[in-house]
C-alpha cells in the first residue's frame, strides 16, 4: 500500500507494535533507543482472525462525547471515494469511521496486534477448496446515513465499480480486483463498460458470491478494504464526481464539511448501529482532521497540551527533537507500520551481485538516518530482510553474510569491490536540490561510497520531479530508494510487487523499482500462487531467501515505525500496525 | 591631487565659516580631513577595529578550522560520522545543550548532522562579505554611472533613468526575489556544477537589482545641484569634452555622497543575504548565517546558543558596519563640523 506522511527525509509510513507508554525506564540522558520499540511483533498484523467476533463493543470505562482533533502535515491529500481509495492515512480514517466494508480489523490490547474481525459480513467468508470463489453473507440491520438498508447488491455494485481503473486509477482495484476476479481482465468497470456489473459478483438473497480467475486464499483481508464495500446504486447519489466529495456513511460518524487537503469535519451517523458492528466504539461525539499542518507546531500544541491541545492527536511522528519530551510525559504511541525501505541497485547497470553486496556494506544507515531526522530503532529499525518481521511465514536469514543491523564497514565493501573487479564503480543517484534535509542526507552518502571505494555522482533534481525522474525507466540513474507497506500480512504482497518483472518499455518499473528480471523467479512467483493456502507462507518466504541470496536485488535499510503523540484526554490511541495509523475505532475522550 | 578644483571650492567655503582654520586646514583634500576626523572618532575606531577583525577571521577560516580541527561540510573525509557524534533525538552526544563546554567545539555542533558550528559561521561570515562586498561594488558602480548621467543629461534619457529608477523603486523586493530566484535556479538543476555558481549570481543579482536606486538618485539630486556651478560652467564654456566634465569635474565633488551610501549600503547587503537566505533563497551546500538562523530556530527551546551564534555575528557585522558609516557620514558631512 503507498503511504502519506511527511516528508521529513525519505518520506515514511506506518503499522503497530507497542501501544502501551513507554513503560518504566525513561532515563534521560540515554542514548539507548533500541528497547523502545519491540521488534518482534513489528509487522505482526492479523495473525489472528476471529470470524465469530460480534458487536456491540465496549471499553470498559470509557466515556461519550467530545471532540477529538486530529492533525497532520500531509495527510488527507488522496482520494477518500472508497473505489479510489488506497493510501494508509484516509484508509485507516475511512474504514474506522466513515465507510464499512466486508471485513475489518479489531485491536486487540492484550496482543497489541490488529485481529481481521467480520463487518457487514457475517462472518470471514466461506471460500470453496481450491479458494477461487468466496461467499460472504451480508449482515442484518446496517443502514446508509439516509436509513436506507444496505443490500447485498449495494455490496456487489461497490466491487463493480472498484474495478473501473480509468475512473479510479488511485484504487486497489487494478492491482487486486481486476487480477484475481474472474473476467477481471476484460471487464472495465460499470462507468467505463456502461453501467455493466462485473459477472465475477453474483448475489442471492443477502449472499454474495466472487469468482476469482486465480486462487485467492488472501480475499478476507482484501475485503477489509474501502473498495469492497457497498456504494449506492442510485447513479445520482454514486456519481464519481460527486461521491469523492462525499462518500456515504455506514458506519459511526458521517461526513460533515470535507475540503481536500485542508479539512474532514465528522459528526455522529444516528442510522448506525452498534450492535452490528464487532470492532467499532464510537465514543466522541466528533472528529475535526486538520491537514497541512506545521509539524512543529503539532508538536508544540501536544506538549503544551491546554484546551483543544488536550482533545488532540496526530498520526505524523513526532520530530526527533521532541522525542525525549513525549517519552518523559508518556503522550506517545510507539509501534510498527508494515512498511520497508531498500536501496533498488538498477539490475540492468549494476551486473554483479558483489556490487550490490559492497552498498549493504558501505551504506551509512545510522548516519543517513539522523542526518534525515528520524529516530534509529524507534521511527526506522535495523532490517536486512525485504518482509518486515510478523509476516506470516518469516525466517531470519542473512543474504550479506556477516552482515549486522545497521552494519556500515567500508573495508569489507572495498574488499568485495576489489575482488569483483569493480573499483571506482559509480554510482549516479537523485538529489533534490530544493530540499535541504535532502542535500545533507546526500552528502552523507557521497561520503560514505566514497570512503568505500565508490564513486558517487549525484544527479540533481527538484522535489517535484523526483518520483517521476525516479519512475523513469531511462533516466541517468543507477541507484534508486523505493519503500513499501504490505496490504495486509502475506507475502502475497511483498514478493510479487518487489520482485516480478514488468515490462520496462510498456509500463515501467511498476513497483519493481529495481528493474529486477529473473523469468526462473518469475515462474516461482506463479507456482506459489498455485499452492494451497496453508502452504503458501513458508513458500514467500523461501523465495525471499533464495531471491536475496541468490541475487541480492534490493538493499534493506529500515522498517518504519511510528511515534505519535496525543493530548492528555484522549484515550484508547494505539498503533494500528495495519496501516500505522491511530486505532481510531478505539478513540475516547476522559471527560 | 586632480581635485583642484573641488578642492578650492571646499576650502573657500571652510575658510568663510571658520576663518581662523585657514591655516591648520590648508593645503589638505576633504577626504584627508574626514579622515583625520575618523581617527578622533572613539566610536569609529571601535568599529573598524572589530570589523576588520571579522574580516580577518572570514579570511582565515580555512587556516582556523584546520588548526582546529573542525569541519562545516559533513562530506569532508575528516568530519565526523552524524552518527559518531549525535543522539537518537538528533542533539549532539557531546558538548552543548546536552552536556558542559568543550574546548575542541567551543560552539557546539549543529543537531541532526554534526556539523562544527564555529566552522560554519566562520565560513558563513566569509559568504556574507563576500557577497555583500560584490553586491555593494556592483551597486555602486551602477549607481554613480546612472545617477551621473541622469543628473547631466538633461532631457528625454535624464526622464528615461529617472522612470527606470522609480520603475525599480515600486517593484516589491522580496515578492520579486521570491519569485525570479528560483526561476533562475530551475533552468540550471540539472547541471551540479554550475548550480553554486547560478545560485550565487542571482543571489548577487538580486541584491544589486535592488540596491542600486538610492546612490543614483542620489548623485543625480547632487549632479543637478553642481551642474549649474560656476566651475562646471566654466568648464563647458572653455570647451572640456562632456566625459572630462563628468569624471574630472563632477565626480571628485561626490566623493563624500558616495563613500557614505557605500558605507551604509554593506551592512543593509549582510542583512538582506542573511534574510534572503532564511527565506530559502541562499546557496545549495554553501555555509551561510541567514540559513543556519533558520535551522537554528526550531531547535531554540532546547539549543538556545545554536541560534545565537549566528545571530549575534549578523547582529555584530551589522551594527558595526552602520556605526562605522554613520562616522564616515559624520567626518565626510560639512554641515557636522564644529
Amino acid at each position: 500500500m503507498r503511504l502519506r506522511k511527511p516528508i521529513v527525509a525519505l518520506s515514511t509510513a506506518g503499522l503497530l507494535a507497542l501501544a502501551a507508554c513507554g513503560g518504566g525506564s525513561s532515563d534521560s540522558g540515554s542514548t539507548d533507543t533500541s528497547k523502545d520499540v519491540n521488534k518482534d511483533t513489528l509487522g505482526n498484523t492479523g495473525n489472528g482472525q476471529d470470524p465469530t467476533a460480534e458487536g456491540p463493543v465496549t471499553i470498559p470505562g470509557a466515556q461519550k462525547g467530545g471532540t477529538v482533533t486530529v492533525l497532520t502535515s500531509t495527510g488527507l491529500t488522496t482520494p477518500i471515494d472508497p473505489s479510489d481509495l488506497y493510501y494508509t492515512d484516509t484508509n485507516g480514517i475511512m474504514t474506522s469511521l466513515v465507510t464499512r466494508s466486508l471485513t475489518q480489523y479489531r485491536y486487540d490490547e492484550k496482543t497489541k496486534q490488529m485481529i481481521l474481525v467480520p463487518d457487514i459480513a457475517t462472518d470471514l467468508g466461506t471460500p470453496n477448496s481450491d479458494y477461487t470463489s468466496w461467499t460472504f453473507t451480508i449482515r442484518d440491520g446496517v443502514k446508509w446515513e439516509t436509513g436506507d438498508p444496505v443490500t447485498a447488491d449495494d455490496v456487489a455494485f461497490g466491487i463493480s465499480r472498484g474495478m473501473d481503473n480509468k475512473t479510479f486509477p488511485n484504487g486497489p482495484g487494478l492491482y487486486y480486483s481486476n487480477p484475481y476476479f474472474a473476467t477481471g481482465d476484460t471487464y472495465k468497470g460499470p462507468y467505463t463498460d456502461k453501467g455493466k456489473l462485473c459477472t465475477c459478483v453474483t448475489v442471492d438473497g443477502n449472499k454474495i458470491t466472487i469468482k476469482m480467475s486465480k486462487p485467492f486464499p488472501d480475499l478476507p483481508y482484501y475485503a477489509s478494504f474501502p473498495a469492497m464495500g457497498p456504494i449506492p446504486q442510485d447513479k445520482s447519489i454514486s456519481d464519481p464526481a460527486k461521491y469523492r466529495q462525499h462518500p456515504m456513511s455506514t458506519g459511526p460518524y458521517k461526513i460533515k464539511e470535507y475540503t481536500p487537503a485542508k479539512t474532514l469535519v465528522l459528526e455522529r451517523n444516528d442510522q448506525w448501529d452498534p450492535a452490528t458492528d464487532p470492532a467499532r466504539t464510537a465514543y466522541p461525539d466528533a472528529y475535526n482532521f486538520k491537514a497541512g499542518q506545521d509539524l512543529e507546531k503539532t508538536d508544540q500544541i501536544l506538549l503544551a497540551d491546554t484546551g483543544e491541545g488536550q482533545t488532540t492527536l496526530t498520526y505524523d511522528d513526532v520530530l526527533a527533537q521532541d522525542y525525549r519530551k513525549f517519552k518523559e510525559n508518556g503522550r506517545i504511541v510507539l509501534g510498527g507500520s508494515p512498511c520497508t525501505y531498500f536501496i533498488s541497485p538498477d539490475y540492468r547497470k549494476i551486473k554483479d551481485k558483489e556490487v550490490r553486496q559492497a552498498i549493504a556494506w558501505a551504506y551509512p544507515y545510522k548516519d543517513a538516518i539522523l542526518a534525515g531526522g528520524l529516530i534509529p530503532d524507534v521511527t526506522a529499525i535495523p532490517a536486512s530482510q525485504l518482509m518486515p518481521p510478523g509476516i506470516p511465514g518469516r525466517e531470519t536469514y542473512n543474504a550479506v553474510p556477516g552482515h549486522g543491523d545497521f552494519e556500515t564497514d567500508p573495508e569489507k565493501a572495498k574488499q568485495l569491490l576489489q575482488q569483483s573487479g569493480n573499483e571506482g564503480f559509480e554510482i549516479k543517484f537523485l538529489w533534490r536540490t530544493d530540499n535541504p534535509i535532502n542535500t545533507q542526507t546526500k552528502d552523507v552518502l557521497i561520503k560514505a561510497l566514497e570512503k568505500a571505494g565508490f564513486k558517487a555522482t549525484a544527479v540533481p533534481t527538484t522535489e517535484a520531479k523526483y518520483v517521476e525522474d525516479r519512475d523513469d525507466v531511462n533516466s541517468d540513474i543507477n541507484y534508486r530508494t523505493y519503500g513499501w507497506c504490505s496490504d495486509w500480512p502475506s507475502g502475497a504482497t511483498w514478493i510479487p510487487p518487489i520482485f516480478q518483472s514488468t515490462d520496462l518499455k510498456t509500463v515501467g518499473f511498476g513497483t519493481n523499482e529495481a528493474g529486477f528480471n529473473e523469468p526462473a523467479i518469475d515462474q516461482k512467483i506463479n507456482d506459489v500462487f498455485s499452492l494451497d493456502a496453508d502452504k503458501q507462507p513458508a513458500a514467500w518466504q523461501a523465495l525471499e531467501n533464495e531471491v536475496m541470496t541468490k541475487y541480492f536485488p534490493i538493499v534493506p535499510q529500515y522498517y518504519t515505525g511510528v511515534a505519535q503523540a496525543h493530548g492528555s484526554k484522549i484515550n484508547g490511541h494505539f498503533d494500528d500496525n495495519t496501516l500505522g495509523t491511530p486505532t481510531f475505532r478505539n478513540i475516547w475522550i476522559s471527560q | 591631487m586632480t581635485t583642484t578644483s573641488a578642492g578650492d571650492l571646499e576650502t573657500a567655503e571652510l575658510a568663510g565659516e571658520h576663518a581662523s582654520a585657514v591655516e591648520l586646514v590648508a593645503g589638505r583634500s576633504p577626504t584627508q580631513i574626514a579622515f583625520e576626523r575618523l581617527r578622533k572618532d572613539k566610536v569609529a575606531v571601535v568599529c573598524f577595529t572589530i570589523v576588520m577583525l571579522l574580516v580577518l577571521l572570514a579570511i582565515l577560516a580555512p587556516v582556523i578550522t584546520n588548526a582546529m580541527n573542525i569541519y562545516w561540510d559533513i562530506q569532508d573525509p575528516n568530519a565526523p560520522n552524524p552518527s559518531e557524534v549525535i543522539n537518537f533525538d538528533g542533539y549532539p552526544l557531546i558538548g552543548p545543550p546536552d552536556h558542559g563546554f568543550i574546548w575542541s567545539h567551543p560552539l557546539g555542533l549543529a543537531p541532526r548532522v554534526g556539523t562544527d558550528n564555529l566552522a560554519f559561521v566562520l565560513y558563513g561570515l566569509r559568504t556574507s562579505l563576500i557577497v555583500a562586498t560584490i553586491a555593494t561594488i556592483l551597486t555602486t558602480i551602477i549607481g554613480i554611472v546612472l545617477g551621473l548621467l541622469a543628473g547631466f543629461s538633461r532631457g528625454w534619457l535624464d526622464r528615461l533613468l529617472s522612470f527606470t529608477i522609480d520603475l525599480f523603486l515600486t517593484l516589491p523586493y522580496l515578492l520579486v526575489a521570491l519569485a525570479v530566484a528560483p526561476i533562475i535556479v530551475s533552468r540550471f538543476r540539472n547541471n551540479v556544477n554550475d548550480l553554486g555558481k547560478v545560485q550565487a549570481a542571482s543571489l548577487i543579482l538580486i541584491l544589486v537589482a535592488f540596491g542600486w536606486m538610492g546612490l543614483a538618485r542620489l548623485i543625480r539630486g547632487q549632479v543637478l545641484s553642481l551642474r549649474e556651478r560656476e566651475f562646471i560652467l566654466a568648464a563647458e564654456v572653455i570647451g572640456v569634452p562632456t566625459r572630462k566634465v563628468l569624471f574630472k569635474e563632477l565626480l571628485p565633488n561626490l566623493v563624500a555622497p558616495i563613500v557614505v551610501a557605500t558605507s551604509l549600503a554593506l551592512p543593509g547587503f549582510v542583512a538582506a543575504e542573511a534574510g534572503l537566505s532564511f527565506l530559502g533563497l541562499g546557496l545549495t551546500g554553501i555555509p551561510s548565517l541567514g540559513k543556519m538562523i533558520s535551522d537554528a530556530t526550531r531547535y531554540y527551546s532546547d539549543y538556545p546558543l545554536y541560534l545565537w551564534v549566528p545571530v549575534s555575528v549578523v547582529a555584530i557585522l551589522v551594527l558595526t558596519l552602520n556605526l562605522l558609516g554613520d562616522s564616515i557620514r559624520d567626518a565626510f558631512d560639512p554641515k557636522t563640523r564644529e
